[in-house]
């Protein structure tokens, strides 16, 4: 039991990592809560279950295309939505509400498009898995956990040597100092949410692959990944990481104590202790964002 | 037919005002941006119902949902006291969730996702409300009392104070005021409106469940918020009118009733863009969204 538990805390871990590493992407250069980044991942699932399911594809094919539509459609919000407002000077408040504007609308037109009823995707047959010291693992949870560590370290490496990775660390310290050094902020903002909006819908394509596609996936999913980005530190990529897996195996072995109903409150319930013991995360850093005590 | 139409959405109507209105003394008045004012509906919606399943009267379920609903708006406002911008919003949206998943899982009192059914129309001292058209006027003269003490309160010097929190949280505090005290209790008059919408809503409908307080139907009080202007009860009111009458020229255009419950959503979500977009302040708003 514990390590079943545990192996399911992971691979849910792995996956909050997936939306919340993408949503720290955004957050640490653009400065504000971008709701709607798990409609990207829902948004993605329904593109692969369209295009598995109508076209006679190549999986090699149909995985990269998925990730550039996540990404295409990433970019396009941030384009067409977010800079207008921000060109109005709009405080993040605004942007938080049109976020959760644009989550609404995106969850409905799924529904719309495709109905409200689950959608399997049968690309791979589950399975019945690996036994590993009497827990089951079956090998797209293995694939998921190896993709996972991949991506982790391609993005480190990324952020740490590329040129790219270096401009949006130097915008997310200190944007007014990296403009005045010429950096072009709204470019680097833009390739956040591409890149951002990418890995979400690597999100995307392993949840369906894992579990259903359902209209209202993205709400919840982005209820998790922010949660744990809020545990990590929003401000930290490796921070956002590691309070996925928090969160994952939290989830996972809180189950033993609650009705598993209450699986998504725990998320909750860690995010509202979080803000108001330590609201810069484990890693971030107090950029007072809170008011004094009156 | 027709008129029985439009008296349920008149009913719908005047509950949202409400509801409206009194998400606007704690967003437009005192500056707080409350995502989970949905939950304050749901708390007065189960606790009325839940009341007069065990005999007690209407008069004093309603008025117990309002009061249970405030106990809330203290506890949320306590907890939060330290937070604000994203932080608040983030943290009030948990709250809603949290709510949300106590009513879907609570199934001892709350019978969890089947919800509550036979919700017993409200008896006031022998006035029995059996139809909608009774029950428009009582909810009209409750929306009107309520929108008559809101207006009496931030009118009054208590709710410039209100004001002075969300405009000058330090200038206020040089000058004596304790803002502290003050956020809580613009939330707990919040949240006591609230409820009471929630147990008109309850008793309306006769069914509740847990899904009509998700937290993604904040977006529909918010847009109507926010149509209407921050700190302006007449736009609360008037955007109320507008913003769930305009769906409803759906339902007399041929189509299933699968597709009009997304469409509605997504006319709101649009809504919310566009005015966000173009005209921040909304159609009454004196202050800006910070």
């Amino acid at each position: 039991m514990f390590f079943q538990l545990l192996i399911n805390g992971l691979i849910a871990g792995s996956i909050y990592a997936l939306i919340a590493s993408g949503f720290s992407i955004i957050y640490t250069t653009n400065k504000f809560v971008h709701f709607a980044h798990g409609s990207t991942a829902t948004v993605a699932a329904y593109f692969l279950y369209w295009i598995f399911s109508n076209f006679g594809l190549p999986l090699y094919l149909v995985f990269p295309l998925t990730i550039l539509i996540a990404a295409l459609f990433g970019f396009l919000v941030h384009l067409l939505i977010y800079l207008p407002l921000k060109k109005r000077k709009s405080s993040s408040v605004i942007l938080l509400i049109a976020s959760l504007a644009l989550m609404a609308f995106f969850d409905n037109l799924m529904q719309l498009l495709f109905g409200a009823d689950v959608k399997i995707l049968s690309i791979f047959p589950h399975g019945k898995g690996i036994e590993i010291l009497g827990a089951y693992i079956t090998p797209i949870q293995i694939v998921i956990l190896i993709v996972v560590l991949l991506l982790f370290f391609g993005l480190w490496a990324f952020s740490k040597y590329s040129k790219l990775g270096k401009i949006m660390r130097a915008v997310s310290d200190n944007p007014e100092l990296a403009k005045t050094t010429g950096i072009n902020s709204i470019r680097v903002q833009h390739w956040s949410f591409v890149i951002g909006s990418a890995i979400a819908g690597l999100a995307g394509i392993l949840i369906a692959l894992e579990h259903n596609i359902e209209p209202a996936m993205g709400t919840h999913l982005m209820i998790q990944g922010f949660t744990a980005a809020v545990i990590g530190g929003v401000t930290s990529i490796p921070g956002s990481i590691v309070g996925a897996y928090v969160l994952g195996l939290t989830e996972n072995f809180g189950i033993w104590f609650l009705p598993s109903g209450y699986k998504s409150a725990i998320a909750f319930v860690l995010l509202l202790i979080f803000l108001i013991i330590r609201p810069q995360g484990i890693f971030g850093i107090n950029q007072g964002n809170r008011d004094q005590k009156m | 037919m027709l008129s029985a139409f439009f008296i349920h959405i008149a009913v719908i109507i005047v509950i949202y005002a409400i509801l409206a209105v009194s998400l606007n003394v704690a967003v437009g008045y005192t500056g707080l941006l409350n995502l989970g004012h949905i939950a304050f509906f749901g708390i007065g919606a189960y606790t009325s119902a839940l009341l007069t399943k065990n005999d007690v009267p209407y008069i004093m379920a309603l008025l117990a949902s309002g009061i249970f609903a405030s106990v809330f708006g203290w506890l949320l406002a306590k907890i939060t006291s330290r937070l604000k911008g994203d932080y608040l919003s983030l943290a009030t949206l948990g709250f809603g969730f949290v709510v949300y998943a106590v009513m879907l899982n609570w199934s001892k009192l709350t019978r969890g996702p089947l919800g509550i059914a036979g919700i017993e129309k409200p008896n006031i001292f022998g006035w029995y409300l059996k139809g909608s058209g009774s029950y428009l006027i009582f909810a009209s003269i409750i929306a009107a009392i309520i929108i008559f003490i809101i207006y009496k309160i931030v009118k009054s010097r208590y709710g410039r104070l209100l004001e002075a929190v969300r405009d000058d949280a330090i200038g206020a505090q040089a000058l004596g005021k304790n803002i502290y005290k003050l956020k809580i209790q613009g939330l707990m008059i919040s949240a006591f409106f609230a409820g009471i919408a929630g147990s008109l809503y309850a008793h309306y409908i006769s069914y509740i469940d847990p899904s009509t307080f998700f937290i993604s139907d904040i977006i529909v009080i918010f847009t109507i918020v926010i149509v209407g202007g921050l700190a302006s009860l007449r736009g609360s009111v008037i955007s109320a009118i507008i913003i769930l009458g305009l769906p409803e020229m759906l339902r007399f255009v041929d189509l299933p009733s699968s597709m009009i419950g997304p469409m509605r959503q997504m006319m709101f979500a649009v809504i919310l863009i566009l005015i966000l977009m173009f005209k921040p302040r909304g159609l009454f708003g004196k202050i800006d969204l910070e």
